[in-house]
């Protein structure tokens, strides 16, 4: 059943903080070609794979959005040969002293992050965490050999491997949101055994932890009829088991407010309830975070939905998933999908309601 | 290129007002451009540039309008009462002169504070003009003003209100001057509206249509006493912008730029901002997404009325910029 699980480790593995995604889509674009009819990258870097369905021409389009680029840091500046440094995305700096980064410059260059002691840091500062700007990167080089080989600009990503844990869950860096990807291409793989009226056009997004640049421009570019964002929501874990979480491995989130079309939702519900797959809805009520409130009003605007995936300590390098979650929004998608008729756009109209 | 600048800086054009600085720089363009418009934001638009195979449609943007003030209510005694537009910080408005679009001046102090610890908040702010009172004040609600003060030319360094943007306006026309010829299509937007929110730039990039964008703005320095921590400093050269907080510029562009420079010998920085954002945004964001980068000024003190930057910088910069429409860009 997890057979997707060693190529989202690879996924995990892989480079590709948001603007410089190359890496990590050269991965994905090598599991989805012998999945899709076309492969393509977009002008700011997402990654386009269209499968074309059974209709009749000219064919209705659902886009499945899943952001591939991953949060991480940036060298700013070098002072005596460590590493000044800032974010890419919202990395939360409780959780950076200790960890292992790797350093792509004209090297790939492993160091870790230190915190000076406490002594040296501005009054008020001790029994606190540590503010970025007062952290470095050691390397281990001499000064000479750092400022050979490291730059202002060079890219920072996490280190660590990702580790399978006990209970079907995984934990490791940029789960966040490449636990979608594997999720849409377990989509792509269930729906090789099915018919599907709509082209589907599977896009692992550029850029989503910063601006959305990629969703929205792939949603401009593809003009989708329907579109569906995949991201990681927040799992229940310590000090967080309220109304506010979401079980771990106990099914997806469909969301629901003003970023999600209300009778599209309906639909896909529906298909979560007749083939019994967990879920749980998730309320919404503003800005959804996601691809999906980009693509919500690219171009006339497109229908949207979202579908969760939970996840614990978001932005950490120890994001945690159940593996369950993923395989269960690849199916759910794939039932979605394959339901979708050529006159469903007349089912949701909002203009027949009251 | 300084009386241009002075010309610029001293002109008054908080967002959504900028046509007096967009009548100075229509003057200043139009015998070298092959076709200027003007869209429905009031962006003016250059075009330039003898398109050849291999040739992009290349859009710059260079914002014409400044931070200001607006009147939000005149007291009995002819007091002003003001809200801001774009980023004011009160810290900078305390004893400031302002002018208003008409050409009335006036100047910017405050209540009585409970101590000479805090700052003012802008509820505590006001703008005298001279009035005695409110039918003698010459300014009404929904005037709009920006800060006053003279150029300065201290040798290599300039200081002015509005350098944020119009430096770049400057280097921007100078650029259409010196620009002999390009096999590019080359787009020089003189934006409006971009300390509102990018908002001219975001339709003008949509008209347009570019290929490849970048804007031309101003960037912090890390060179100032106990200041940001940042690697640029004033006069090594135009910084080349790898991330703001809004925009991650595209890595083929970064390369393009210093690939540009070092074939050229002309200085350059590595820009690594931690907050603030430019025009390069929205162009980014436009239609099916755009290769977007930026090419920054160094400039001490931003949205103060006093802002500094280096003109060996803004000279560099216009030959970076020269160099890189010169050529056809293949970007990779």
């Amino acid at each position: 059943m997890n057979d997707i699980v060693p190529f989202l480790k690879q996924l995990l593995d892989a480079s590709g903080l948001s603007g410089n995604e190359g890496p990590v889509q050269a991965i994905i674009a090598e599991k989805w070609k012998p999945l899709v009819d076309e492969l393509a990258v977009s002008r700011v870097g997402s990654l386009h794979g269209l499968r074309r369905g059974t209709g009749a021409e000219p064919r209705r389009r659902i886009l499945l959005a899943a952001h591939m680029d991953a949060i991480g840091l940036i060298v700013s500046g070098i002072v005596d040969g460590f590493l000044r440094f800032t974010q890419i995305g919202g990395v939360d700096p409780r959780i950076l002293p200790g960890q292992m980064v790797v350093i792509g410059g004209r090297e790939q260059i492993p160091g870790v992050i230190v915190q000076p002691p406490d002594s040296l840091l501005p009054p008020g500062s001790a029994d606190r965490p540590v503010p970025m700007e007062h952290l470095l990167i050691d390397t281990g080089l001499e000064p000479e050999e750092v400022n050979r080989l490291v730059r202002p600009g060079d890219l920072v990503s996490f280190g660590q491997h990702p580790i399978e844990l006990a209970g079907d869950t995984l934990a490791g860096h940029s789960l966040d949101d490449r636990a979608s990807v594997a999720a849409v291409t377990a989509c792509l793989l269930e729906l090789q055994s099915r018919v599907h009226a709509w082209d589907v056009w599977a896009v692992a997004t550029s850029q989503e932890e910063t601006s959305f640049a990629g969703a929205q421009t792939s949603a401009f570019e593809i003009h989708p009829d329907l579109a569906v964002a995949i991201d990681v929501t927040f799992a229940k874990g310590p000090g967080y088991n309220d109304h506010g979480g979401f079980g771990l491995n106990k099914g997806p989130t469909i969301g629901f407010g003003p970023n999600i079309h209300p009778e599209a939702f309906k639909a896909l519900k529906k298909a979560a309830d007749e083939i019994e797959i967990p879920y749980e809805v998730e309320a919404i009520p503003r800005h959804s975070g996601t691809d999906a409130f980009a693509i919500q009003v690219a171009a006339e605007g497109i229908p949207s939905l979202l579908l969760g995936i939970p996840l614990r300590y978001m932005h950490t390098p120890v994001e945690e998933v159940g593996l369950k979650d993923i395989n269960r929004t690849g199916r759910l998608l794939a039932e979605f999908i394959s339901r979708l008729q050529p006159d469903f756009l007349n089912e949701i109209s909002l203009e027949k309601l009251p | 290129m300084k009386s241009l600048i002075q010309r610029l800086v001293e002109t008054t054009g908080p967002s959504g007002y900028e046509n007096q600085v967009r009548d100075l720089v229509r003057k200043e363009i139009e015998n070298d451009a092959a076709e200027i418009r003007v869209d429905a934001m009031g962006n003016l638009i250059a075009r330039k540039g003898s398109p050849q195979p291999g040739g992009r449609r290349i859009m710059l943007s260079a914002h014409m309008d400044e931070i200001g003030i607006i009147a939000t209510h005149v007291d009995a005694n002819g007091f002003v009462r003001f809200t801001t537009v774009g980023g004011v910080r009160p810290n900078t408005c305390l004893g400031s002169r302002v002018r208003f679009l008409s050409g009335v001046q006036g100047l910017i102090n405050g209540e009585k504070l409970d101590s000479n610890d805090k700052v003012h908040s802008f509820e505590q702010l006001f703008i005298d003009v001279g009035a005695a009172s409110r039918a003698d004040c010459p300014v009404k609600i929904g005037d709009v003003a920006a800060f006053d003060r003279p150029f300065l030319d201290l040798g290599n360094r300039l200081v002015a209100k509005a350098m944020d943007d119009r430096i770049s306006v400057a280097v921007l026309i100078e650029v259409i001057h010196q620009l002999k010829s390009s096999p590019n299509d080359v787009y020089f937007v003189f934006s409006t509206q971009e300390e509102v929110g990018l908002r001219g730039a975001t339709t003008a990039a949509y008209g347009v249509d570019p290929e490849i964008g970048f804007a031309v703005d101003v960037t912090l320095s890390g060179d100032t006493p106990k200041g940001i921590k940042m690697e640029t400093s004033l006069g090594k050269g135009p910084a080349v912008k790898v991330r703001d907080s809004s925009l991650l510029a595209d890595p083929r562009v970064v390369r393009w730029m210093i690939g540009t420079a070092e074939e050229e010998h002309i200085p350059y920085q590595i820009e690594i901002l931690e907050a603030g954002g430019t025009d390069a945004r929205a162009i980014q964001l436009t239609r099916m997404g755009v290769p977007s980068g930026c090419v920054s000024i160094p400039t001490r003190y931003i949205h103060s009325p006093s802002e500094m930057v280096d003109f060996r910088d803004v000279e560099n910069a216009v030959r970076l910029i020269v160099a890189l429409l010169s050529k056809p860009v293949n970007l990779e």
